[in-house]
């Protein structure tokens, strides 16, 4: 042990003691210092406040493209880098967004660093190159190209990857970098594409693909006993090929006559026969025995965990009772109906309108 | 004249015995209530300009006709999904992203069994109007069912958004970012940093707190402890848009399946989430984001995560192999241990001799 603190004392005093005129708290401030501003500028930084102005944004249109960024590195650029991709990610393969071509692009203005002319030009590609760089301002830098020709897909926006470099043509390390976001939008009338379609049917028995139904659109229930349930049934078919899915709502009153309600299940619930209860599922049940499940290949298109619950029902006026988060094609959903009633639940003809509503996801 | 009243008599009774069966099947009188529709519709408009366009309507049923009412109604989002809600009351207040005063629909159209209508729309957007995204949805209501206790009713929905160019506010701000499970449907309770279950879905969550609906794109990397790496590429394949105001969050497959089915005549694409393959582990998690509308400035946010995968066969054999090296550890160790004691005291015992 005292050999130990031995060879500490010595170790301290070899260290701190007789280098002690070199580490001054000033010394290490400087090293910090360097640290800090020295790092930085040795790595690449990202260019700020990048955007993309597309003149015209219809798929396919030829147009002008007015690219914007301000550059960061004080380092004088000789070459700018653009690369047309679907991925704004720069480590990731680029694939070309199908329609576009900067191969016939002009450059017709420039702000900011200035003295630019086109180098090279590809479909995808465009290097911009100025004969003696160097770095004059931190304000926005703005080029301009004409007869660029718009990519087609409208599904899917693309990205300008970004890079400068101190050599003329855009080979080796890259000073600063960045990718602008882009995207096409829908024309009004687009005969090339498939348009989205949502299809919808209602009644109480319909067939998958919508084409017939019963043509019967009320159930009659039968006369309430307050020691049995009545039920019902109905039901839908929904597909569609858009990219967000569907999503089907119920809206409606529940059973009413005049002013007396029977009141509707807030929350998934057993049916109860003596008890005012008015409420609907999805699947197959039991208890009592009604109902099925959905038919179709579509797994993605379900009732919403709610209402898929197998003895149990609800119903709230708005809820979204079934869905699927992207394309799916005809599914077809039974609803059934229970309804109970209490002792006291006043006498009279009891009905109400279900209107299921399908809409997109956006 | 006798004959001519004859005739009269005649078709008055006729058209009383049609009168008085006609209640005996009150369906045939119904609409059909089998559409299809445009489920979305993108514009983008310059203040002071209007556009015309054409909703394609068709009515599936062969046999009933099609009788619709069509109106415009507002939508905000439900909830961290893609599910609209829609303000159907007629005194809904408006909405300040309300494409109503700005769209004119026809209110009735009326169209054959199993024939297809085109009917005029059109938004115009006044000068002053500010740049952002406006919306609303079209719906077209098959009308109620008379008789019986339950009728039934179906509706169909567009929803139209437009965008007006100019500088518009965007500001989304990531919530959460991680492994998560595609049955919470958005609920931020999907989030997961250990999950038994094989991992086939990261998600984020961003909120948007700008005037404009955004569409984010970019890319998701996941790492596992021995560096190799694997990457969505695209984490919003549907262009799937966070509304204004809404918190949204955004399912993306690790590995997604592609399925192409006929669809009226065409081709439809749809894909789902399939096994991702992972092995149990540690595995970390960046997310790369860029947003940012025409002619405005592109914004990025990046994401850092991590999650465990550590299925019960995986925990059960893991802690198998490691009782087993202890026990051997131990066993070899008392070997050892009784080797060098019997060892000593013999050496002790020859010594005492």
């Amino acid at each position: 042990m005292t050999g130990m603190n031995h060879r500490l004392l010595r170790f301290h005093a070899a260290t701190f003691i007789r280098w002690r005129h070199l580490w001054t708290p000033e010394l290490v401030a400087l090293l910090f210092a360097l640290f800090v501003f020295v790092a930085p500028t040795s790595a690449s930084t990202r260019l700020e406040d990048r955007s993309l102005f597309m003149q015209n944004n219809s798929p396919g249109s030829t147009t002008s493209y007015t690219v914007s960024f301000r550059y960061m590195t004080p380092v004088p650029v000789n070459s700018v880098d653009m690369l047309f991709c679907i991925s704004p990610i720069p480590y990731e393969a680029c694939v070309t967004p199908p329609g576009l071509d900067a191969s016939n692009v002009v450059l017709s203005d420039q702000t900011g660093e200035t003295g630019f002319s086109i180098a090279s030009k590809s479909a995808n590609h465009i290097v911009l190159s100025r004969p003696s760089g160097g770095f004059t301002a931190s304000q926005l830098s703005s080029y301009k190209f004409d007869n660029m020709k718009n990519p087609t897909n409208v599904n899917q926006s693309f990205s300008i990857r970004l890079r400068t470099h101190s050599t003329l043509d855009a080979s080796g390390p890259q000073v600063d970098f960045g990718s602008v976001k882009g995207q096409v939008t829908e024309g009004v009338n687009i005969e090339t594409q498939v348009p989205p379609m949502l299809m919808f049917c209602v009644a109480q028995q319909v067939e998958e693909n919508c084409e017939s139904t019963n043509e019967t659109y009320y159930t009659n229930m039968g006369q309430m006993e307050t020691d049995s349930t009545l039920v019902a049934r109905s039901q839908m078919s929904v597909g569609t090929n858009a990219s967000g899915g569907f999503a089907i709502i119920s809206v409606g009153t529940p059973l009413a006559a005049g002013t007396s309600v029977i009141d509707n299940i807030p929350t998934p619930t057993e049916s109860t026969p003596g008890k005012d209860q008015f409420g609907i599922n999805l699947v197959a049940n039991t208890a009592p025995a009604i109902g099925s499940n959905p038919e179709g290949d579509w797994a993605n298109a379900t009732p919403t965990a709610d209402y898929g619950i197998p003895d149990q029902y609800k119903y709230v006026s708005g809820d979204v009772i079934a869905e699927s988060p992207n394309v799916s094609l005809m599914k077809k959903f039974t609803i059934s109906y229970i309804v109970n009633a209490s002792p006291s639940l006043r006498a009279g003809v009891y009905s109400t309108t279900i209107t299921y509503i399908a809409s997109g996801r956006f | 004249m006798k004959r001519f009243k004859g005739i009269a008599l005649v078709a008055i009774a006729v058209l009383m015995g049609a009168v008085y069966l006609l209640p005996a099947a009150p369906a045939s009188a119904q609409s059909s209530a089998s559409l299809s529709i445009a489920p979305k519709k993108n514009y983008v408009i310059e203040p002071g300009k209007s556009i015309d366009d054409k909703l394609t309507i068709r009515n599936l049923d062969r046999t009933q006709t099609l009788e619709l009412s069509l109106r415009v109604v507002d939508f905000t989002f439900t909830d961290n999904g893609g599910t609209p809600k829609l303000f159907l009351d007629e005194n809904a207040p408006q909405t300040t992203w309300s494409l109503k005063p700005f769209t004119s629909i026809p209110k009735k159209v009326s169209i054959e069994p199993g024939a297809t209508k085109t009917v005029d729309m059109s938004v115009t957007i006044p000068a002053n109007q500010g740049a952002g995204s406006y919306y609303s949805a079209i719906v077209y209501g098959t009308g109620a069912s008379e008789g019986g206790n339950v009728g039934l009713s179906a509706s169909g929905v567009t929803l139209v958004f437009t965008t007006i160019p100019g500088q518009v506010k965007e500001n989304l701000t990531l919530k959460k970012f991680g492994m998560y499970d595609p049955t919470a449907r958005g609920d931020l309770k999907g989030y997961k940093f250990i999950s038994e279950k094989e991992p086939t879905v990261i998600g984020y969550t961003l909120e948007n707190t700008g005037n404009v609906a955004e569409s984010p794109v970019g890319s998701i990397t996941i790492k596992d402890i021995f560096g190799r790496e694997r990457t969505i590429d695209n984490v919003n394949p549907a262009g799937s848009l966070a509304l204004i105001g809404q918190t949204r969050t955004y399912q993306a497959c690790i590995k997604l399946a592609s399925q192409n089915e006929g669809f009226e005549g065409t081709t439809a694409a749809g894909s789902a989430c399939t096994s991702s393959g992972l092995w149990p582990g540690y595995y970390r998690t960046t997310l790369d984001l860029f947003y940012g509308q025409n002619g405005n400035l592109t914004k990025e946010i990046a994401g850092k995560g991590s999650f465990w995968y550590l299925p019960w066969w995986f925990v059960i054999t893991f802690l198998v192999l490691l009782a087993a090296v202890v026990i051997a550890v131990w066993r070899a160790y008392v070997i050892v241990r009784g080797k060098i004691s019997g060892a000593r005291s013999r050496k002790s015992l020859r010594r005492r001799r």
